[in-house]
């Protein structure tokens, strides 16, 4: 589980979502605009912000600790 | 920019999305727009040389804020497969973004309910073929998950704790059951291979759901879109709706007026597939009766169906 209270099973949905990460001005800086990365159980959410202004996430799954 | 009119004699909103008629239309493998973006290749929805799991705003959407949201979801940077055929750990991957997006989504003023969903085959509409789903979050509370809470309100209790009670008692209808997890042909399907995919326990959204819960809501999904796909050996078609409770101020508890259900709480988190054909080769049609009357009329015996289907999910899995 996330170490996020609102992340809880049970837990009602709650809190705003962050704005959206400002627009980089040169498109060569798209893949350097991710925001400090976020979690949701066991999968980290990267925030990126496409060309056009629509919100893109990346979900990646963490691998299993041994 | 989308907009809404009401129809008075049914009672129920239309969208209206008229950009959509210029949305991507199956277009060639080459020209994806869910593939990941490859160096010196063609530039797609997803500026990244590979990924795992992709959440984006659609780009024609049916509804965008301030008055509700259209997102994509796509499951994979691999352009072949399906739900059916993800690794067992991306599948439930997926069921950690959908809950993310449920929270998140659920969270705004602008959206009532968030409605997961997948349209599987040309049959029923697909325009992309990548392993993708969508999420629509509504400025309102859309009729059938409104047609939910008035059944809980019938049955004075939760429905779908009663209706799986129900499908377990009887049990020639269920297809797979799990500690966790219960999918059953319904006793009164619409749908000549319908299925509905439900938490045993009393779950009013993906919020709810522990971490192993979500593992088996993966895996029994996975198990049952495999078994589609053996019941006549090609990719099998549907629509795959998710189920929740609605986010705009429906969420808390509600006093159960029978005391032998569990108390509504607004939902009770399920999966329903509707499926178009009715054999290999045929399909079935939304005519007459069910769209001027609203009156589904079915060839198929869901005892019948859900015989075969437990057939194919034994070959499949």
């Amino acid at each position: 589980m996330g170490s996020n209270p609102a992340d809880a099973p049970g837990a009602p949905p709650s809190g705003d979502p962050p704005p959206p990460t400002p627009r980089p001005s040169d498109p060569s800086q798209r893949d350097r605009h991710a925001r400090v990365q976020e979690r949701c159980g066991p999968v980290a959410i990267e925030r990126h912000v496409k060309d056009d202004g629509r919100s893109l996430l990346l979900y990646t799954r963490e691998a299993e600790q041994a | 920019v989308s907009e809404l009119r009401y129809e008075e004699l049914r009672g129920e909103q239309v969208a209206y999305a008229i950009h959509r008629q210029e949305r991507t239309f199956l277009p060639t493998r080459e020209h994806c727009p869910l593939d990941p973006t490859r160096p010196g290749g063609e530039q797609t929805e997803i500026p990244f040389p590979a990924f795992e799991i992709a959440v984006f705003d659609n780009r024609f959407p049916a509804f965008e804020a301030p008055h509700g949201a259209a997102e994509v979801v796509v499951y994979t940077d691999n352009h072949d497969g399906s739900l059916g055929t993800l690794a067992p750990e991306r599948a439930e991957a997926l069921m950690w973004v959908w809950r993310h997006r449920y929270m998140e989504l659920g969270a705004r003023e602008d959206v009532e309910y968030v409605f997961i969903f997948e349209n599987r085959g040309v049959e029923v509409g697909v325009t992309l073929h990548h392993p993708h789903g969508q999420i629509y979050g509504y400025p309102f509370l859309p009729p059938i998950p409104a047609r939910e809470l008035a059944a809980d309100e019938r049955l004075g209790g939760c429905a779908p704790c009663k209706l799986l009670g129900d499908e377990l008692a009887d049990g020639r209808r269920v297809l797979i059951e799990t500690d966790a997890i219960v999918a059953y042909v319904p006793y009164a399907a619409r749908w000549a291979y319908e299925a509905h995919v439900i938490m045993r326990e009393h779950r009013a959204s993906l919020l709810d759901c522990e971490p192993g819960e979500l593992r088996a809501l993966a895996s029994v999904l996975q198990t049952l879109v495999r078994g589609y796909d053996a019941l006549f050996e090609r990719p099998f078609p549907y629509v795959m709706a998710v189920h929740q409770a609605p986010t705009g101020g429906s969420c808390g508890e509600r006093a159960s007026a029978a005391a032998a259900l569990p108390p509504a709480r607004g939902g009770h988190l399920h999966i329903e597939f509707y499926p178009p054909l009715r054999t290999a080769e045929k399909l079935k049609y939304l005519a007459g009766s069910e769209q001027g009357a609203g009156t589904f009329i079915s060839d198929t015996l869901p005892e019948e169906s859900a015989a075969a289907l437990r057939e194919a999910i034994a070959s499949a899995n």
